[in-house]
């Protein structure tokens, strides 16, 4: 009985990687506790949470600025008078056209001057902005699919079926189009969100703390993985991994004595990896 | 058409103009900042006093003394005042422009063109180089995918276990070479998936990271960008495989085998060169109404390639190159270069989405006609 049941768990592949993904980090987890120092272990712990912390409210805002923004496009497209509808699309494009890792770099820079002005100085509210700018640059992906499955509908008899019942149309659009017969897309959509959360993060506050560490540094925003990876030490130890293209015995000093590097270069890879295998895994189960 | 170019033309307009304002409003309160540190400390520092030599700083005290004898700590004030603006000449950021002169000057934006069209010509070879691979991945992953077959290790492990139960399975060769390539499957997998600073510090003992060509290689496999795009692909065609269209044509007798190098089935070249092989196949079709489709989403390729890029100039500090000098300029805050760089780097995007717009267009009408 709990064979057949592990075995249909196992046959999705969303939820056979999600297992792997856990299982995965676990795995680094408990190597960590035995090889790392109990400093660098609490440092990657944190910035593994501060990490999460971010991708999943970059994901809960993209959710929301994104049915808004859909919602809202689909009700001016509508309307008599088109003027607010060309210009929110206006608004859109230009921040579609912008390439996310410079918008979000000057987010960062806004957020650097509330920090030095001292007006930004709690940790959580510092990964909060740090989500709001991430997630400007990425809820528009949320905009079209949102307006897609509006347009979808739409086309065909279930949509005007239900106007003519006399059901108020915001109900058909947020209710039966969006939340009864989309969740599935949406969810896809948000886990897709999330990996390129943590990437956009990461890389974000790899290059703030190679390049801006004068100004800007891990002192003054939280820890994440980007920005310990970006310390002198871990660089050391992903420096240590070309060593092994001409000595393979360096392999087993490279899992014990350079751990936090290969550490968070490995949770950094591994859970991207994941994500896009998750992500894939459900489309694939729910037939998107 | 038009409309959407004039589009276009107007977010150019407004991000310019946004851009002035921006500079404008920068200019206007680094004016006041620094008006603001000079009005208490300018007419003391306009005399002929050294202020690093004590007897004159002494002799300085004594002066304000004598002439406001009234109120010691408002001189020992300005004092203070002074010695902090002398201090900040020295430690602030700003002021530490290693002998470059502050604005945009002639000389530097000739530099800034020249690491711009650098910019250019890697932006360019990375976007035809990904588009390509992109697509010969999500055709390959199609091939596979229509010949049902399973992944190596799922083979490796199945064959294994028909080994102990003496069903037969491959021999010991063949479970090697299967735990081989599921090796090097996985190898594969985490280049694809690595953020280029990660792949880059860890080849920089072996190879000279700072080079074109490996940034070229890095912008190309790295930072998801292929692999996210070649799935993107992949399930077009996989969505323009279910048409009806296919069975109708599988019906008339369109080849429709994807066994490798059979009569009516497909060969390798297909994975390089699916647009111009086989007319009779099938397969042609699914490519080219799936390629259609994916045409618009080389607007969004671009801006997240322009990232790619900019994120490996910047982490690995390459110098010479336009997102190293963006992080240099923002950390000096020498806004006029600043906001250039961005405006240009925002241009490319543009003119991007006009050419993929064009593209679009004409291949639309092209299929409207026929």
């Amino acid at each position: 009985m709990i064979a057949t049941k592990l075995g249909e768990f196992y046959r999705d592949k969303d939820k056979r990687w999600l297992s792997i993904w856990v299982a995965g980090l676990l795995a680094l987890w408990i190597w960590d506790l035995v090889f790392l120092n109990a400093p660098a272990l609490a440092r990657i712990e944190a910035a593994f949470v501060n990490t999460l912390y971010a991708g999943a409210l970059v994901v809960f805002m993209s959710l929301v600025f994104g049915w808004a923004a859909g919602v809202g496009l689909h009700f001016l497209d509508e309307a008599r008078n088109r003027s607010p509808y060309i210009v929110l699309t206006f608004f859109l494009n230009v921040i579609r056209s912008i390439p996310q890792i410079v918008g979000i770099l000057i987010g960062y820079v806004v957020i650097t001057f509330f920090i030095e002005q001292e007006a930004l100085q709690n940790q959580y509210a510092q990964l909060f902005w740090m989500s709001f700018v991430i997630s400007l640059f990425v809820f528009l992906e949320v905009v079209d699919l949102v307006r897609d499955r509006i347009r979808y509908f739409a086309a065909s008899d279930f949509y005007p079926a239900m106007l003519c019942c006399g059901i108020r149309e915001s109900r058909i659009v947020n209710i039966e189009v969006l939340w009864k017969n989309s969740r599935a897309h949406l969810i896809h959509k948000l886990i897709a969100i999330f990996g390129s959360a943590i990437f956009l993060q990461c890389s974000i506050d790899f290059i703030i703390s190679v390049g801006l560490s004068t100004d800007v540094s891990s002192t003054n925003f939280p820890v994440t993985l980007g920005s310990l990876l970006a310390k002198m030490d871990s660089k050391q130890d992903i420096l240590a991994i070309g060593s092994l293209f001409g000595d393979l015995s360096v392999f087993g000093r490279l899992l014990t004595e350079h751990l936090q590097g290969v550490s968070v270069a490995v949770v950094i890879v591994f859970s991207l990896l994941c994500i896009y295998q998750i992500s894939n895994g459900f489309v694939k189960r729910n037939s998107l | 058409m038009k409309r959407t170019i004039l589009e276009h033309l107007a977010s150019i307009l407004f991000v310019a103009m946004a851009f002035a304002l921006v500079l404008g409003y920068l200019k206007i309160k680094e004016q006041e900042a620094e008006e603001a540190r000079t009005s208490l400390v300018g007419p003391y520092l306009a005399l002929n006093i050294d202020f690093g030599n004590p007897m004159h700083v002494a002799m300085f005290r004594e002066a304000l003394n004598q002439f406001h004898p009234e109120d010691p700590a408002a001189n020992d004030s300005i004092l203070q005042a002074i010695n902090d603006f002398r201090m900040l000449q020295f430690t602030n950021a700003a002021y530490k422009t290693g002998g470059e002169e502050r604005g945009l000057s002639w000389t530097k934006a000739t530099r800034l063109a020249w690491m711009y069209l650098q910019f250019i010509v890697v932006y360019a070879l990375v976007m035809v180089l990904t588009y390509v691979g992109a697509q010969s991945l999500a055709v390959y992953r199609f091939i596979k995918m229509k010949q049902h077959g399973t992944s190596y290790l799922a083979s490796f492990v199945e064959s294994l276990r028909d080994r102990r139960s003496r069903k037969g399975g491959f021999p010991i060769s063949t479970l090697l070479f299967l735990l081989l390539k599921a090796l090097l499957k996985g190898v594969a997998y985490t280049i694809l998936f690595a953020p280029a600073y990660v792949i880059a510090y860890s080849f920089k003992t072996r190879i000279d990271t700072d080079s074109l060509l490996f940034m070229i290689v890095l912008g190309v496999v790295s930072n998801g960008l292929l692999i996210n795009y070649a799935n993107k692909f992949y399930a077009f065609l996989a969505a323009e495989s279910r048409r009806g269209y296919v069975e109708t044509a599988m019906v008339k007798n369109l080849g429709s085998s994807y066994a490798w190098h059979v009569p009516g089935g497909l060969r390798y070249r297909a994975i390089l060169q699916p647009a111009t092989m086989f007319p009779s196949h099938v397969f042609r079709h699914i490519y080219m109404n799936a390629r259609h489709q994916y045409l618009p989403a080389l607007k969004e390729h671009a801006s997240f390639l322009i990232s790619g890029l900019i994120i490996i100039e910047m982490a690995l500090n390459i110098q010479g190159h336009l997102g190293y000098e963006l992080l240099q300029n923002i950390l000096y805050r020498r806004y006029e270069v600043v906001l250039a760089i961005l405006l240009a780097i925002f241009l490319v995007v543009k003119a991007t989405e006009i050419l993929v717009d064009v593209w679009t267009h004409n291949e639309a009408r092209r299929y409207e006609n026929a």
